[in-house]
């Protein structure tokens, strides 16, 4: 079944330039998190190679409505949010799969609900960077303004998603809130874009500067995901 | 000088900054030990364990509740300068969201501060049969512990029965049993050589209000999507 995710990352690498080749890239991607999701019975969000893929298709989701944006003609966009989705889901492929069932805390729905939005709003801040990144290259406002509205929607979705996780520790642990260094870098996460979201109050001269504060909270954002899995103790670790 | 200090208190600039300076202590706090999974901060209400601790390792925690501080009064005072200033001049939703997100906002670090001082976290193994007691004298009684041992010879699901009186509840991972203000949550069962119970009892005073401030956060969040929709 593998075949499928590398059948999407080949097509997001060699087709993404044209929307067809990305919607067959996010499909086929979408067809193997389904069965693997039918396997387990569940949402495939435990260990790295299900969550990788999980992400990688949330960029392909996520970045599909921004194809259809009247004020993004260039095809860059299009290949390039195909480029980063076969990314993590080429980063997926070495890891092995894990088919154990679940522990019983995390049979809940809060649980999937809680990793779920929080991939999509990973998506978005990704789909936000690379807009920014062309807002740099050609300094089109309309580009800040879809970065904006990427930002405003994630940044919705994280804020869901963290809500979705209280609920969920008050249940499973007895508090909506554990000092550990995932629940840490969720707030700077957070934290993070609720300052770009202010930051765009201050006016036109701030634009550079607003473009510049999408990219590193992508960055922010993946070392709240990989980096604190990998390299600190925490347990939110794979 | 009153006015001086009110514009500052009430500006933008000072919210960005003290935005970034809560970010830049929250990651200090990530890499130091007091922040760490294995730090007792998680075992004790969060003023009891400031308290005990070192400067040396809860120092940054100092900054932020400090920082957070000044964060909210600057929350309060930007959004009365903004309904002041756009009261008439702006839709009302449009006007109103955010300072609904801001409001949310508030409740949760309100809530943080009554869980911080008035949490409380105990652990505990029962025997089958015995009772967990309460500081009014009271107790529940746990019984009936049973738990599931899969293929790999991991447990894939355990309950146990509390009763208080007549009223008996079966407690499980992710369905406590609240009981005057505690709840009571099954974290493992030992079935050999003897029918055992390792139970918490957390008492989180500010979860209903995080729960207010989340909700009014969701709802401004989904109403400034809505006004903003096609900007």
């Amino acid at each position: 079944m593998k075949w499928l995710l590398l059948a999407s990352i080949a097509l997001y690498l060699f087709g993404s330039f044209r929307k067809a080749g990305f919607i067959a890239a996010l499909l086929t991607e979408l067809v193997y998190l389904g069965i693997r999701g039918a396997e387990l019975g569940r949402l495939p969000l435990i260990g790295p190679q299900d969550t990788l893929a999980f992400f990688s298709a949330s960029i392909g989701l996520m970045a599909l409505p921004f194809l259809y944006a009247r004020q993004l003609r260039y095809a860059s966009f299009s290949w390039g949010a195909g480029c980063m989705a076969a990314l993590f889901a080429l980063l997926a492929l070495p890891f092995p799969t894990l088919n154990m069932p679940l522990p019983p805390v995390l049979r809940t729905y809060w649980f999937e609900l809680h990793v779920a939005l929080a991939f999509f709003a990973y998506a978005l801040f990704g789909v936000g960077a690379f807009l920014g990144g062309m807002f740099l290259r050609k300094g089109e406002r309309t580009l800040l303004d879809l970065q904006y509205k990427a930002a405003l929607v994630g940044y919705s979705f994280f804020s869901a998603s963290m809500v979705a996780g209280g609920i969920w520790g008050y249940y499973a642990w007895g508090t909506y809130w554990l000092w550990t260094p995932k629940e840490l870098w969720t707030s700077i996460l957070w934290l993070f874009y609720s300052l770009y979201l202010h930051l765009r109050l201050k006016g036109s001269q701030w634009e550079r500067a607003v473009a510049w504060g999408g990219i590193i909270g992508f960055a922010v954002a993946l070392f709240t995901y990989l980096g604190v899995s990998m390299l600190m103790r925490s347990s939110h670790s794979f | 000088m009153l006015k001086n200090l009110y514009n500052r208190l009430a500006s933008l600039d000072l919210g960005i900054w003290l935005m970034a300076g809560v970010i830049v202590l929250l990651a200090a706090g990530s890499f130091s030990g007091g922040g760490a999974e294995s730090s007792s901060i998680n075992d004790m209400p969060l003023f009891a364990w400031l308290r005990e601790t070192p400067l040396a390792l809860s120092w940054w925690l100092w900054f932020t509740i400090a920082l957070l501080l000044f964060l909210a009064v600057n929350t309060v005072l930007c959004s009365i300068e903004s309904l002041r200033g756009k009261y008439g001049r702006a839709r009302f939703l449009t006007l109103i969201a955010p300072q609904v997100m801001h409001a949310g906002f508030l409740l949760i670090v309100l809530a943080h501060l009554f869980s911080a001082y008035g949490g409380l976290k105990g652990v505990m193994q029962v025997n089958e049969g015995e009772t967990i007691g309460f500081p009014d004298g009271t107790g529940v009684v746990v019984g009936n512990i049973s738990g599931e041992v899969g293929q790999m010879g991991m447990m894939t699901d355990y309950s146990a029965d509390v009763r208080s009186g007549t009223v008996v509840q079966t407690i499980s991972p992710n369905h406590p049993f609240f009981y005057k203000g505690f709840g009571v949550y099954l974290k493992e069962v030992q079935l050999v050589p003897y029918r055992a119970a390792l139970v918490e009892i957390h008492r989180e005073p500010g979860a209903g209000l995080a729960l207010a401030g989340a909700l009014l956060f969701t709802v401004g969040n989904v109403v400034l999507l809505y006004v903003r929709r096609g900007r």
